[in-house]
């Protein structure tokens, strides 16, 4: 067994730090995320997902989720359900001028998560949004258990938290579900008329063995997308806040963020790009191959330092470590740096929570999509929000992971009423 | 001059990404969900299509001369 608890055994551990190096590694077929090798065993947390799936079985599966994360569907999410259901949120838990900012984080985020992976929700009951709140961070868990101090306890915690997420959420929006699949299949609705979610693609194609699919696998699919939506928004929004805070100009960045909806965009982009939600990817050798001139023997662990990657001078300036929402990056560089992955494995929500790739001249089309969390920062701006040098940001010191918080107290200019 | 894509439909993933940087020249089939070239790829300007070959994510996009070589270009979307 490993120092991480993991019945995996490598033959080296081999670690890259240059951007095109990660690159080559990231687009390698012969590295997969399958490095744990309970991951093919019954029981596993992370059993059959296709964050971890490998070759065609991975590549059926992201064809047909792929599909809710098309450039109109972007766009509908971002230019009418979001702002509404956003700004309506927000009236309610800015309830007060000091408030924590990282569960509004994740309850604004999990909303939108969580309509896109096809579960059953209450919209207008908070206790539903807590619940789910509470499911994603134990997932989230789950999702860094490479990374987690004590691996055994997140396991335990993943598969009770897996059983409750399924009876309370997943079952009730599977039957429904399924009812209307069975009407497309009657020839009594058309395929069109089906949800555009997850959950429902997932059931439509579930006789696929391309996809290799079963019951637990479609739940634990839906709690990825869930915990995938949620939890790198909701961080990125705190980080964001926690690297412009210290600028001794931060009330003009965060004047000029209330204001222009692209500068927004940069900085969540400029956020991604310093505090990756993964600082560290990690990958094992299938067959032996060759990265950068370095040959990876099989079932090594190939270890990909994102966090220094994305701080190469010759990619985003001399002042790479710097934050700069306005610095100058190639056209052929993404401002976020690889903080999305790269190649077959590359994140499918990117540009919900990131948008789209921002030019170098900064001109972006009409049909531009911003992201979700540039508009969270915009709306957190325009209600005033501030540092609150009284209280102390709590990190979250369950993982290695450096970028992920559990509080982040702020101040909110306060209510009208008040 | 003009070039010759193709996209191989066991190795896409629908992304969408060929679309996004290059409407003319790739739409996806939701039937299988994956990319296929049109018409208008043939006539798309070369720095162009060698974007979106580097853009996709599985390296599924394909684009030769009338030698059958593959056209110059940079790694686009790095």
């Amino acid at each position: 067994m490993s120092d991480t608890g993991l019945l995996t055994a490598f033959s080296a551990t081999i670690v890259f730090d240059r951007y095109e190096d990660i690159r080559a590694a990231l687009f390698d077929p012969n590295l997969s995320r399958s490095f744990d090798k309970r991951s093919y065993e019954d029981g596993n947390i992370r059993s059959g997902i296709v964050s971890i799936s490998h070759g065609s079985t991975h590549r059926a599966r992201r064809r047909i989720e792929n599909t809710q994360f098309r450039a109109d569907v972007l766009r509908l999410y971002e230019r009418e359900l979001f702002p509404r259901v956003m700004n309506a949120l927000l009236d309610v838990l800015i309830d007060a001028e000091r408030v924590d900012l990282f569960p509004i984080g994740e309850l604004l985020s999990v909303v939108l998560a969580a309509r896109r992976a096809g579960i059953e929700y209450d919209a207008g009951s908070l206790d539903d949004l807590r619940a789910l709140v509470h499911h994603v961070d134990v997932f989230s868990q789950g999702s860094a258990i490479l990374d987690a101090k004590d691996p055994d306890a997140v396991r335990a915690l993943v598969r009770r938290a897996y059983a409750d997420f399924e009876r309370e959420f997943v079952r009730p929006a599977w039957a429904a579900r399924q009812a209307l699949i069975d009407r497309v299949r009657r020839g009594e609705l058309a395929e069109s008329e089906l949800p555009q979610d997850i959950l429902t693609v997932l059931l439509l194609h579930r006789q696929d063995p391309a996809l290799e699919l079963d019951d637990g696998r479609i739940v634990r699919e839906v709690a990825t997308y869930l915990q995938g939506g949620t939890h790198t928004s909701a961080q990125t929004l705190v980080n964001a806040c926690d690297l412009m805070f210290p600028r001794a100009d931060h009330e003009d960045v965060i004047e000029r963020l209330a204001a222009d909806q692209l500068f927004a965009q940069r900085v969540v982009q400029e956020t991604l790009r310093l505090r990756p939600t993964t600082p560290k990817m990690k990958r094992r050798a299938e067959a032996e191959t060759e990265i950068a001139g370095v040959r990876i023997p099989k079932d090594a662990q190939v270890v990909l330092d994102v966090a220094t990657a994305n701080r190469d001078p010759q990619l985003f300036g001399e002042r790479p470590e710097d934050f700069d929402a306005d610095r100058a990056v190639d056209a052929n560089v993404a401002r976020w740096g690889l903080s999305f992955g790269a190649g077959a494995h590359q994140c499918p929500g990117r540009a919900v929570g990131g948008g789209f790739p921002v030019p170098p001249d900064f001109a972006v089309e009409a049909d531009h999509v911003f992201g979700l969390v540039a508009l969270e920062l915009q709306a957190v701006a325009r209600r005033g929000i501030r540092p609150d040098p009284e209280r102390a940001p709590e990190r979250d010191l369950r993982t290695e992971r450096f970028t992920r918080w559990l509080h982040y107290p702020v101040r909110f200019r306060p209510p009208v009423s008040a | 001059m003009p070039a010759h894509v193709t996209v191989d439909p066991e190795l896409c993933i629908g992304s969408g990404e060929c679309v996004r940087l290059l409407p003319s020249a790739f739409r996806i089939d939701e039937s299988r969900g994956v990319s296929v070239p049109l018409a208008g790829a043939a006539t798309a300007a070369w720095a162009s299509l060698a974007r979106a070959r580097g853009g996709c994510p599985t390296r599924a996009i394909e684009v030769t001369d009338a030698n059958g070589d593959p056209i110059p270009g940079d790694a686009g979307g790095r």
